[in-house]
């Protein structure tokens, strides 16, 4: 059974001249599947989460979440899903307790069944001892934290997750991670978007590869290393000229694809390893540079992105 | 419903939190009008106190050779001489109308009144010149003389201004209705010497009782109202005047109330970038729910805005509204309206400091011209009917009728206008908040 099932959606803002956020973009995700959108800021991701959300209508395509349309039947998919916004909506002036019984009540529950819903939301979050607290005072990490505690109150079939950690210190991200786990092992389908590779290899069964608007890729990890072709990327830093050797060791014979790191990495996708190394420490040696760090690995989603888009993620 | 009644909680219990919204809905109204209360004493209520004027009286008359007499009321109708000046300054500064404003008393001499305002214990001196009458009279019953120099020395305390104004505008009024009498009787005198009558004793009478009769009827006919806006009231019963308190505040919570409505209108803004909003919009509760909450949300608001002032100006300056059931109606009415305004004005701009500067000089405009800041106060005809153009100008005179003691029926026609505005102010927000968010 699928969970959401997208066809051909699009989306344009300010047309006719305006960006298109999302064009002629289909995929499915199954039920009880984490599914993660990758890519980088303004690939369409979190216009997507807001098709799916019932926030924003598709100008063509369409798209249902449990079976109902996001166009014609949005009331039943809201009750269907829980949506964590990329922004932290919470409202600071009310404490972390006030906010979950507020929502509750929102998403429709009252009574023992919120208290009840609150209190373990409360657990899960960890904001148990702060929970009489205005959330003006809790810290970006706990706040984030409340920020997921409130789409999980009315326990959603369906979880929709914008880039949750964006901003927060790597503690409350591998808690964040964690939970995310622990609620698709309970049952929930997760549609996550990310533009931390990381995150995507960690978390996903599939994941879908967004950049301008469209879905370039989409498959399980494995099945997008796959895209790839065998070849195998090499992490490099140098102590200097960075800019001089990546433009030199662009147009090496072997070198499929490099990107750079914002000080002194790059990063190299090699048809042959084994044979482009030695032409690499020549070059360096002849541009008077030192390699300080070598390491040969597999390709990862970073790599997919480079070979399918010529850029890196975080460009 | 409950859900929308949620939402409007919320939204009350921010703003109520907010200290800023506090100042701005509370204390700022509250803080003017005490401010104008000080600029005009500090009575009860803001009533002007009674002028504290000594008079000396030093006016001989008309003069030797005519029958003038040293009191007007006494003589002045009697046709048998020119009224005296002086006395007719004392009289009208002694008269019952202006007793709230004026608490006269007489002194023999200029020094000793002088040194009763240097001690302090009066406001203001009116000298009156023994020549008075005289100047006035240019010498001759006929008004052939020219006018003599005399002066009125007005002896004041310089920390008092207001009411040394008034006595001084009073002083005036009196010598400018002899001078006025003056003129009545040289017109009478002409009149008569034209049709061949050259007896001076009879010229001389007619010209006394000329001067005599313009004066009585300038003093109990003087053709002038300082209320230029009667409030259209239809009790039966003695009409009664408002203190100014009263009225200074209602101008006041009329205007501030818009802002009070402003604060909570914004929040849709405010939800909108802070992300509260669209993430409302992803549960299960229905738009018309949530923007429905924060209408309720805002009427609430000014709601307790105004009660909390109603009674604060009750409290603090003595201020008395009128009947409670007329004075609930204008709360409610008054509330609506400026709930309207306040979605009205914020459901045109796109992010919430353009809804402050927009909202902001709307108010400052509609507080003017349906006179907030001026009150009752008559600035022309064009004004009168310019008032008119802001529900605000109707609700003020609403106010006004049920302060001078009227009734249910004196503020339908007002009540059921402002009415009519809120509606098609409460129908433009919701078309524009149903094109943004529906």
């Amino acid at each position: 059974m699928e969970a959401i099932v997208v066809e051909k959606l699009r989306k344009q803002f300010d047309p006719p001249k305006g960006p298109v956020a999302v064009d002629d973009v289909s995929f499915r995700i199954a039920e009880g599947e984490i599914f993660s959108l990758l890519g980088p800021n303004g690939a369409g991701k979190t216009t997507m989460i807001s098709i799916l959300s019932c926030l924003l209508k598709p100008d063509q395509g369409e798209a249902w979440v449990g079976g109902f349309s996001v166009t014609k039947e949005p009331e039943k998919v809201k009750q269907l899903i829980g949506v964590v916004p990329q922004e932290i909506a919470v409202y600071e002036d009310l404490t972390g307790r006030e906010n979950l019984a507020f929502w509750g009540r929102m998403y429709g529950l009252g009574g023992q069944l919120l208290r009840q819903r609150v209190d373990e939301v409360l657990e899960v979050v960890g904001l148990v001892d702060r929970q009489k607290d205005r959330v003006g005072k809790y810290s970006s990490g706990m706040k984030r934290r409340l920020n997921i505690g409130i789409a999980l109150l009315h326990q959603p079939r369906i979880l929709y997750l914008d880039e949750p950690t964006v901003g927060i210190d790597p503690q409350s991200r591998r808690s964040i991670l964690d939970r995310v786990k622990e609620l698709n092992a309970a049952g929930t389908t997760v549609l996550y978007t990310t533009h931390y590779m990381e995150e995507a290899q960690e978390l996903s069964h599939r994941v879908g590869i967004m950049d301008h608007g469209a879905m370039i890729a989409i498959g399980s990890q494995a099945e997008l290393v796959q895209l790839v072709g065998g070849r195998t990327r090499i992490d490099l830093r140098v102590d200097r000229h960075l800019q001089l050797v990546a433009e030199q060791w662009q147009s090496l014979p072997g070198v499929h694809s490099l990107s750079r790191d914002e000080d002194t990495g790059l990063q190299l996708l090699a048809d042959d390893a084994a044979a482009l190394m030695p032409r690499l420490l020549e070059s360096a040696r002849a541009l008077g540079v030192r390699i300080t760090e070598m390491t040969v690995a597999e390709p990862n989603l970073e790599m997919v992105f480079l070979h399918l888009t010529g850029r890196a993620l975080r460009d | 419903m409950l859900r929308a009644l949620l939402v409007a909680a919320k939204d009350v219990r921010h703003v109520y939190r907010s200290r800023a919204s506090l100042v701005l809905m509370l204390v700022a109204p509250l803080l003017v009008t005490g401010a104008i209360g000080a600029a005009f004493g500090s009575g009860e209520g803001f009533e002007i106190e009674a002028t504290r004027t000594v008079v000396v009286d030093q006016d001989r008359g008309a003069g030797a050779g005519h029958p003038a007499s040293t009191d007007a009321s006494a003589d002045g109708g009697a046709g048998a001489g020119f009224p005296a000046a002086g006395a007719a300054i004392r009289a009208a500064l002694g008269s019952p109308e202006l007793a709230d404003l004026v608490d006269l008393t007489t002194s023999p001499d200029p020094q000793s009144a002088r040194a009763a305002v240097d001690a302090g214990v009066a406001d203001v001196a009116v000298v009156i010149p023994p020549d008075l009458s005289e100047a006035l009279w240019g010498g001759s019953p006929f008004g052939d003389g020219e006018p003599g120099p005399a002066t009125i020395q007005i002896y004041k305390d310089a920390s008092r201004t207001v009411g040394p104004g008034i006595v001084a505008a009073v002083v005036e009024q009196v010598v400018r209705t002899c001078q006025g009498a003056v003129a009545a009787a040289r017109s009478a005198v002409a009149a008569t010497a034209a049709h061949g009558l050259d007896d001076p004793a009879a010229l001389g009478a007619l010209a006394s009782a000329a001067a005599s009769d313009f004066l009585t009827r300038a003093q109990s006919d003087p053709g002038l109202s300082l209320r230029a806006r009667p409030p259209s009231v239809s009790t039966t019963g003695p009409e009664r005047a408002p203190n100014v308190a009263a009225q200074v505040l209602i101008g006041m919570m009329v205007f501030f109330t818009l802002f009070g409505a402003s604060v909570p209108a914004r929040s849709v803004l405010d939800e909108h970038r802070a992300g509260t909003l669209p993430r409302l919009f992803t549960t299960a509760t229905p738009r018309s729910l949530i923007l429905g909450g924060k209408y309720i949300a805002v009427f609430v608001v000014v709601l307790l805005q105004s009660i909390i002032l109603l009674i604060a100006g009750l409290l603090l300056y003595g201020a008395h509204w009128g009947a409670f059931g007329p004075v609930a109606v204008l709360t409610v009415c008054g509330a609506v309206v400026a709930a309207s305004l306040g979605l009205v004005t914020v459901s045109f701009a796109k992010t919430p400091g353009q809804a402050g500067a927009v909202s902001s000089v709307i108010f400052v405009f509609l507080g003017l011209v349906s006179g907030s800041f001026t009150g009752t106060a008559d600035l022309g005809q064009v004004y009168s009917v310019l008032r008119r153009i802001s529900p605000l100008g109707w609700l003020l005179e609403a106010w006004d009728n049920i302060m001078f003691g009227g009734s249910f029926s004196d503020i339908v026609l007002p009540v059921l206008v402002v009415l009519a505005f809120s509606l098609v102010f409460f129908a433009l927000a919701t078309f524009f908040f149903r094109r943004r968010y529906a």
